[in-house]
């Protein structure tokens, strides 16, 4: 039986003309396990948020959702509390209390339960997700990926029949997101819970759900298994295709039939492609004769003259402390994007920090554009070209719509270039600025009303308009949809053009390999390999792409999904 | 003592009703009823605990801070107070009294013996502890200190890569002339206000979600009220009631002016100082005996350790 049942749900925001959500119908029955996935602002929060009385939003609607056979409406609010869970987007804004077991115990305490019975609950929930460990610790101390789990098991202590996800792990590491989506999975499994979880990174929640739901336009474009939905989606040359997992691509790619099973994990393309292959062939196909998909800089970069100069800097916070950074080395030259992969907590950030002057190095030799960031001020860096992007754009916003917040930055740095504020021409900045980042659409709305990649894209705009030499980037595609990403490594190829230097820190192994001219890997203080992303990435063998580790042993250096894709294309079949 | 007994404090580990009534005993009854022997009894006992909780930090705080205050305090009450009959000197023309001098130094008392309480209070209770006074008396409480507790830190941290973010792009808080200065440090806190704002509205979803807003919320804590805390709770009380007593119907008043008299004649007198010096040292007395508990019932663990056991005996 249905646990739930939305009948023809349509919604609209007030002062929108746009329908948020189109006639939309879905069942979910008890004990599914069902992901939601489709471009950012495609209705996925919306929907959920129509699936508890207390989170629906405020505007126009026609149709029914019931919950359990009965009118959501008619179910008292103890009731849902209780049975329907909701863990959203960011996992520090929906803790609510200072210590982790107080917020264990918050719902629970809403209910009216009495100490005992919230003692016992809590401690199920504490060894079921092995929070033990940290059960006292304040919650300030933990990390991304433990405050996101933190929620999980602050929503299930309350035993709800269904959990609802909003891309519970957009803000996480990969390593993080995919251990969430474990815990999941072993819920599911384990205690039958239902799950409903939106999602943009379907690697990992693809494979294991029942049931794909694809959104678009505030409309469901399809549904079903996840090799279904695959096969509709090439049908429709519909552009969530490039969202699904790098084997699911591959086989789509390769493949006429249009029914059938479509490998989605690693080890499923690997039996895929080592029989398209028909066993090892005696001379491996390698990628390296490609020349598809890769920006041909070497031109234009210009090794003589580097933006950023690194040699053996040691970097520490306190006297006493540990070493973040160690012996590192590290050069970025005009017109080349570099990127620095690596786990969480190995000091990227902070490497970053000692690029911009911020964290003093107290061994080594810096150069910064020439200066040495220890004893120049920030504001002699910023003069002579260095622009940093923090990893949280909402940091820079100071306006109240994305014009005026450029508006404001142009004059500030037209200002500081000793030019006067002539209107004309500082409107002419913002739009060439805009032309560049693709945010003149966003121009009327306030900065925090646009998507997570909308606001990366328009502090973005912010940083160009300092007219930077160099670019500093911590973890920018964090949150993105792989539509965004595309359009922002677009962005970065024709700044890249123009002869700027781009340093970029991130975890996206996938983003790295496609769009970077150099990447290097960062551990224990330092960057342990580095090189031109093909040789880079088939190099390692745990830490690349997911492409890559399908290929290894079939295709030498593949490490995108299209260069599988090619490869096969012209030397295999 | 190298490290503070803090950490493996037995008294710590008591209901916090019962941390919380002797702490307010032990800190009001000084400050209230400035009595020679309390005083004397109070601030040897809170300098022992404090030192035996602190360690070498707390002895370095002592000399340091608490010292010099006392007898900073002890000098100001004979220097501008000449009340009193037992002239001993003049000072510039002023008469100095012992009846000043007195009062003096237990005013000095009174200061010292109630900070060292307040740094054993310090050292002890956690904010959990406080939270759930609070939430016994007045359930919302419990929650808005607990959410108060969250987000002042956590707004400081977000002040903090405001600041950071802007500077990356050349607005600098620390730079540029006093108003380009203040503008700056101004935008930083309406960006704070406006995520502030933003972000607090997902932590209201979230608790909506949890639902708050029921009827009948309740207040949970981690603490259970057991035998040991109810006899060490049920043993203060009788102390202290026969303490209080002794103070509140004067049978150990004293007077300091104009003539010291201190009315030790008093049968109750005796009763009330033993009743006062066991209050003030039972936390300190608990602590002594489960350091000797541990000692002897350690004795007969192997005396041939393995490295590890080793280890785990250093920290002690």
């Amino acid at each position: 039986m249905a646990l739930f049942e939305i009948k023809g749900v349509s919604f609209s925001y007030p002062e929108r003309e746009r329908p948020a959500l189109k006639d939309v119908s879905l069942s979910v029955g008890a004990g599914e396990f069902a992901v939601l996935c489709g471009k950012s602002g495609c209705g996925k929060s919306t929907l959920l948020r129509h699936l508890k009385t207390v989170l629906t939003p405020f505007g126009k609607r026609a149709g029914e959702v019931r919950f359990d056979g009965r009118l959501l409406s008619d179910v008292p609010q103890r009731e849902q509390a209780s049975r329907i869970g909701f863990v959203l987007q960011s996992p520090d804004n929906q803790i609510v209390t200072d210590k982790v077991w107080h917020e264990l115990a918050f719902g629970l305490e809403s209910l009216g339960e009495k100490t005992p019975v919230i003692r016992r609950r809590v401690a199920e929930m504490a060894s079921f997700f092995g929070i033990q460990e940290w059960y006292e610790k304040s919650v300030a101390e933990l990390s991304g990926g433990q405050k996101q789990l933190l929620a999980l098991a602050a929503a299930l202590a309350m035993q709800p029949d269904v959990l609802i996800l909003d891309e519970p792990t957009a803000q996480l590491d990969p390593i993080a997101a995919e251990d969430f989506i474990c815990t999941l999975k072993k819920i599911n499994d384990e205690i039958g819970t239902t799950i409903i979880l939106s999602e943009h990174r379907l690697e990992g929640a693809l494979p294991r759900a029942d049931r794909a739901v694809v959104m678009g336009g505030g409309e469901i474009l399809c549904e079903g298994g996840a090799s279904d939905v695959a096969h509709i989606l090439k049908e429709k040359a519909d552009p969530m295709l490039t969202a699904m997992p790098t084997p699911m691509r591959v086989y789509l790619a390769l493949e006429s039939a249009a029914a059938g099973h479509v490998p989605q994990t690693v080890r499923e393309g690997r039996l895929y492609l080592q029989g398209v292959s028909g066993g090892r062939p005696p001379d491996t196909p390698d990628a390296r004769g490609l020349s598809i998909g890769r920006r041909v800089t070497a031109a234009l970069r210009d090794e003589a003259h580097p933006l950023i100069e690194l040699k053996d800097v040691w970097f520490r916070y306190e006297r006493e402390g540990r070493d973040i950074v160690k012996d590192l080395a590290l050069r970025v030259c005009p017109g080349e994007l570099v990127c620095v992969a690596g786990g969480n907590g190995t000091g990227k950030s902070t490497m970053l920090g000692v690029v911009t002057g911020e964290n003093k190095y107290y061994r080594g030799r810096a150069r910064t554009l020439g200066l040495d960031p220890k004893k120049a001020g920030g504001r002699a860096l910023t003069d002579a070209g260095l622009a940093a992007l923090p990893q949280d754009p909402q940091t820079l916003f100071t306006r109240a719509t994305v014009f005026d917040n450029l508006i404001e930055t142009a004059a500030a740095c037209a200002k500081r270039r000793g030019e006067k504020p002539v209107p004309e021409n500082i409107e002419a900045d913002v739009r060439r600025v805009c032309a560049l980042t693709d945010t003149a659409d966003l121009m009327g709305f306030h900065p925090y009303d646009v998507s997570g990649g909308e606001q990366q894209r328009t502090g973005l705009a912010m940083a160009l308009l300092t007219r930077p030499k160099l670019l500093l980037l911590d973890e920018p595609t964090k949150g993105m949809d792989s539509f965004f990403k595309e359009k922002f490594a677009a962005i970065l190829g024709d700044l890249c053009a123009e002869g700027m230097g781009v340093l970029m820190v991130s975890h996206d192994v996938e983003f790295c390999a496609k769009y970077a001219d150099r990447c290097a890997l960062f551990f224990g203080g330092g960057i342990v390999s580095e090189g031109e992303p093909r040789a880079f990435f088939s190099g390692n063998s745990f830490y690349t792409t997911a492409a890559n580790r399908m290929s290894r042993g079939i295709i030498e250096n593949a490490v995108t999904a299209e260069e599988v894709i090619e490869c096969v294309k012209l030397y295999i079949s | 003592m190298k490290a503070g007994g803090a950490a493996r404090s037995i008294f710590a580990g008591y209901h916090p009703l019962v941390n919380y009534l002797w702490f307010g005993y032990a800190i009001l009854v000084p400050i209230f009823f400035t009595q020679p022997v309390y005083l004397a009894v109070s601030f040897a006992s809170a300098l022992a605990y404090s030192l035996y909780l602190g360690g070498r930090k707390a002895l370095k705080f002592d000399l340091g801070f608490v010292l010099p205050l006392m007898v900073i305090a002890a000098l100001f009450n004979p220097a501008f107070n000449h009340k009193g009959i037992t002239i001993l000197f003049y000072f510039h023309y002023n008469p100095i009294t012992l009846e000043s001098i007195l009062y003096g130094i237990c005013t000095a008392a009174m200061i010292g013996g109630v900070i060292l309480f307040f740094t054993c209070y310090n050292a002890l209770m956690t904010s959990d502890k406080f939270i759930y006074l609070f939430g016994r008396l007045v359930p919302a409480m419990s929650l808005i200190i607990s959410m108060a507790l969250r987000f002042i830190p956590r707004y400081t941290a977000q002040a903090k890569r405001i600041a950071s973010a802007r500077r990356g792009i050349g607005f600098d808080v620390s730079s540029g002339g006093f108003f380009t200065r203040l503008r700056n440090g101004g935008e930083v806190l309406s960006v704070m206000v406006t995520w502030a704002l933003e972000n607090g509205i997902e932590t209201g979803d979230s608790m909506l979600s949890r639902g708050y807003g029921l009827p009948g919320r309740t207040a949970y804590s981690n603490y259970r009220f057991d035998a040991r805390d109810r006899i060490l709770l049920a043993v203060l009380a009788v102390l202290m009631a026969v303490s209080l007593a002794c103070c509140i119907t004067g049978a150990i008043s004293v007077m300091y002016y104009p003539m010291f008299i201190m009315e030790r004649v008093r049968p109750f007198a005796g009763i009330a100082y033993v009743c006062h010096g066991a209050v003030c040292l039972s936390p300190f007395a608990l602590e002594l005996r489960e350091d000797a508990q541990w000692r002897s019932s350690r004795a007969g663990i192997s005396a041939k350790p393995r490295a590890r056991q080793e280890d785990a005996n250093g920290t002690f």
